[in-house]
């Protein structure tokens, strides 16, 4: 499956490499800005194919190595879009086509400022009233939060049942009255990217802003994290392999061939290849319609170690020598074990997944 | 005696408290206002000899001040260290100990290329010092065939991710060279320092446990809070202890390569847990944490890499050892 797309990863690779130059990254970053150009260009390319999960794992993958911050800015505007495209309705997906072009940008709001690994524990409600549902509470650390037109939003709409049972999901139009973005500022890395908190003030929504059932809401985010845990394990990969990249190019640069390092080269390199086949592994199940749960978390976990294992490998390695792209690197890597799932969340359902049954 | 110490630490506590904030150090600089404050409670010129200006501590205060210090603002314990570890020891008993009551009394700010990025030779030198931490500075001690001291220039700020309260970059220089009568290397400092370096790897490691020891016992997840999850509790122990041991370490004057050794092996590793303690909130600088991780890293990166790795073995093994 990802053999056939080697002339895809190869262009995607080009892409990246003529687009996030030193200076490019180096001043999204400074300036914690996100990069609208970038973005545009990336899907108005169709340098990004949202229709081939398989390419757009590569170019996720690929956009990261060169630059993280970038690449995942590059990568987002379709964040939560799978949502949509699984359970929403007509109009809704109508929405997915601009979202490829770059016209439209979609964000994800499940965190809340009480809690993040206990999505069934959140507390922003949208009160049924009439035909409308009236939303109110607030989001924490919702990427493009404060740049996307349409939110994917999921909200408790009943207090009855099983706590997880009485979430639904929502499509929240962003320029509607009573929703407030507020920019979060000062990052360690990833930091082109556009993190915001979220407030909803007596957000009126139609009842054909209701993605799919009442109800479901907690089975349709688990479903979108099944997948979107593969794409952060590709975020992942690619800041391993990048920071593997800069390791190689130092270690060759300085002629360095003393036992340590040639144990550290070897270990980052089997730690990325590890990373690497688990996450094609669950990658192509989940593409064949086939999720493996455990496969996955276990992916994005281990993944999100490595790139951690392999920027801290780097930055120790050329650390005398110091270089922002490295340290970059470094800063960008932490993200991987916290976003879409800890590295303790993924530990907890991949345990009890592989000890359901028999 | 111990309670002299004791009545220390909580002065440099007291004292950080009050007047260090690193997040407005680390996006301002260390003010003047700062460096004033720092230098009035002799905390500046902590090993300098008083004839110098400086306190004239004894070598467990001067740690206990890192300590304190580097866990409420790294960058203010880093240029202290720049001074008294690396700077002073170079210009003793040299034609810059004239520069020491000034450097005691932060009127002039100086440094060491102790990055050891640059050859410099001759009489003059014009052109650029690279990778200079605390670039600000008045005098810079370089590295060549001998030590010798440029004075200050133009510099060329790089981003750093470490000490951000202290300026990093390259430094355009045209100055004079004045060779430094001196038997002592860089080598020589960096290995007397190993105590001075450990101290603030104790002082980054305790203030990022604090801030997560406290977290985790407010935040709650799953109804109960963090605390009472067997991974965060069992993590947060084993720190605690790793870091009760390094204390003792460096209380008890055992070898200074151990301390060394002990702390660059936790250092990152409880820095980092202490970030992801606090989720998502860890990854923002408000509440205090990833610097610990930042400056973790930058320590362990830059004083702890293969040629102290050799001297530990070597100390081990007593010299008895060939490496490839
Ligand atoms: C830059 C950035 C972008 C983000 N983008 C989005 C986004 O677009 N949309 C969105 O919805 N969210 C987003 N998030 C939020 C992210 O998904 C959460 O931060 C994450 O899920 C953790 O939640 P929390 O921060 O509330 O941590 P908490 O849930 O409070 O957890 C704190 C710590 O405790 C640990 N912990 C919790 N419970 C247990 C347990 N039972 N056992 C052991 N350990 C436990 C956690 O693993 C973590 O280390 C983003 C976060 C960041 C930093």
């Amino acid at each position: 499956m990802f053999d056939e797309l080697n002339d895809y990863r190869k262009k995607i690779r080009e892409f990246a490499l003529k687009e996030f130059t030193e200076d490019v990254s180096k001043k999204y970053d400074r300036n914690e800005e996100f990069p609208f150009d970038i973005a545009k260009k990336a899907l108005s390319l169709g340098m990004i194919d949202m229709e081939n999960p398989a390419k757009i794992l590569i170019a996720i993958e690929e956009m990261c190595r060169v630059d993280a911050g970038l690449g995942i800015s590059a990568t987002l505007p379709y964040f939560g879009g799978e949502v949509l495209l699984l359970f929403g309705n007509d109009g809704q997906k109508k929405i997915l086509n601009d979202v490829y072009q770059g016209k439209v940008m979609l964000g994800l709001g499940i965190t809340e400022p009480s809690g993040g690994s206990d999505v069934a524990g959140l507390k922003t409600f949208a009160k049924k009233s009439g035909n409308k549902y009236i939303l109110n509470g607030s989001k924490m650390f919702i990427s493009n939060g404060a740049i996307a037109d349409y939110l994917v939003v999921l909200a408790r709409t009943s207090e009855e049942e099983k706590r997880h049972q009485g979430l639904s999901t929502f499509l929240v139009n962003t320029k509607l009255k009573g929703f407030k973005a507020t920019k979060l500022e000062n990052k360690l890395g990833v930091r082109a990217t556009n993190t915001a908190e979220i407030e909803f003030n007596d957000v009126e929504l139609s009842e054909g802003d209701l993605i799919g059932e009442e109800g479901k809401g907690f089975y349709y985010i688990m479903t979108f994290f099944n997948i979107s845990r593969i794409y952060v394990a590709g975020q992942a990969l690619g800041i391993s392999e990048g920071a593997f990249d800069k390791i190689k190019s130092y270690v060759k640069t300085m002629n360095l061939a003393d036992e340590q390092t040639m144990f550290d080269v070897a270990d980052v390199s089997t730690r990325i290849e590890a990373a690497k086949q688990l996450t094609y592994n669950a990658a192509s199940y989940l593409f064949k319609y086939d999720p493996k749960p455990e496969l996955t978390s276990m992916a994005k976990a281990y993944s999100g170690e490595t790139a951690v294992y392999s920027s801290e490998k780097a930055m120790e390695i050329t650390g005398k020598s110091p270089d922002e792209s490295i340290q970059r690197i470094f800063r960008n890597a932490k993200i991987m074990e916290i976003w879409e799932g800890t590295s303790e969340v993924e530990k907890l359902v991949i345990s009890k997944q592989i000890l359901k049954g028999d | 005696m111990e309670d002299e110490f004791e009545l220390l630490r909580d002065t440099v506590r007291t004292f950080s408290e009050k007047n260090l904030d690193e997040k407005k150090i680390e996006s301002e600089g260390i003010t003047e206002n700062t460096i004033q404050n720092i230098a009035s409670q002799g905390f500046l010129g902590a090993r300098i000899p008083s004839k110098f200006g400086g306190s004239e501590l004894d070598e467990k205060s001067y740690n206990i001040i890192l300590q304190e210090l580097s866990k409420y603002s790294p960058s203010v314990a880093m240029r202290i260290f720049i001074l008294n570890s690396l700077y002073y020891p170079l210009a003793k008993n040299t034609e810059l100990e004239s520069t020491l009551s000034d450097a005691s009394s932060g009127k002039l700010n100086v440094t060491v290329d102790f990055l050891n990025n640059n050859r410099i030779d001759g009489e003059k030198f014009n052109g650029i010092v690279h990778d200079i931490l605390n670039a600000n500075s008045n005098k810079i001690i370089v590295f060549g065939k001998n030590p010798a001291v440029v004075d200050g220039g133009t510099i060329e700020e790089k981003d750093f991710m470490g000490f951000r309260g202290l300026k990093f970059g390259d430094i355009k220089v045209d100055s004079d060279l004045q060779y430094l009568n001196t038997t002592s290397t860089l080598n020589d400092v960096l290995e007397n320092s190993y105590n001075a370096i450990s101290s603030i790897n104790l002082g980054l490691i305790s203030g990022a446990l604090d801030k997560a020891m406290e977290y985790s016992t407010i935040r709650k997840a799953f109804d109960y809070t963090l605390s009472s999850y067997e991974p965060v509790a069992f993590n947060l122990s084993k720190m605690i202890s790793q870091k009760n041991i390094l204390e003792n370490i460096l209380n008890s004057n055992i070898d200074s390569f151990y301390a060394l050794n002990f702390s660059m092996n936790i250092i990152v590793e409880t820095t980092r847990y202490a970030l992801n303690v606090h989720g998502g909130y860890g990854y923002f600088s408000d509440f205090g944490v990833e610097k610990f991780y930042r400056d973790a890293m930058v320590m362990k990166s830059i004083f702890y890499g293969n040629s102290e790795l050799k001297n530990l073995s070597e100390h081990v093994f007593g010299n008895k050892i060939r490496f490839i």
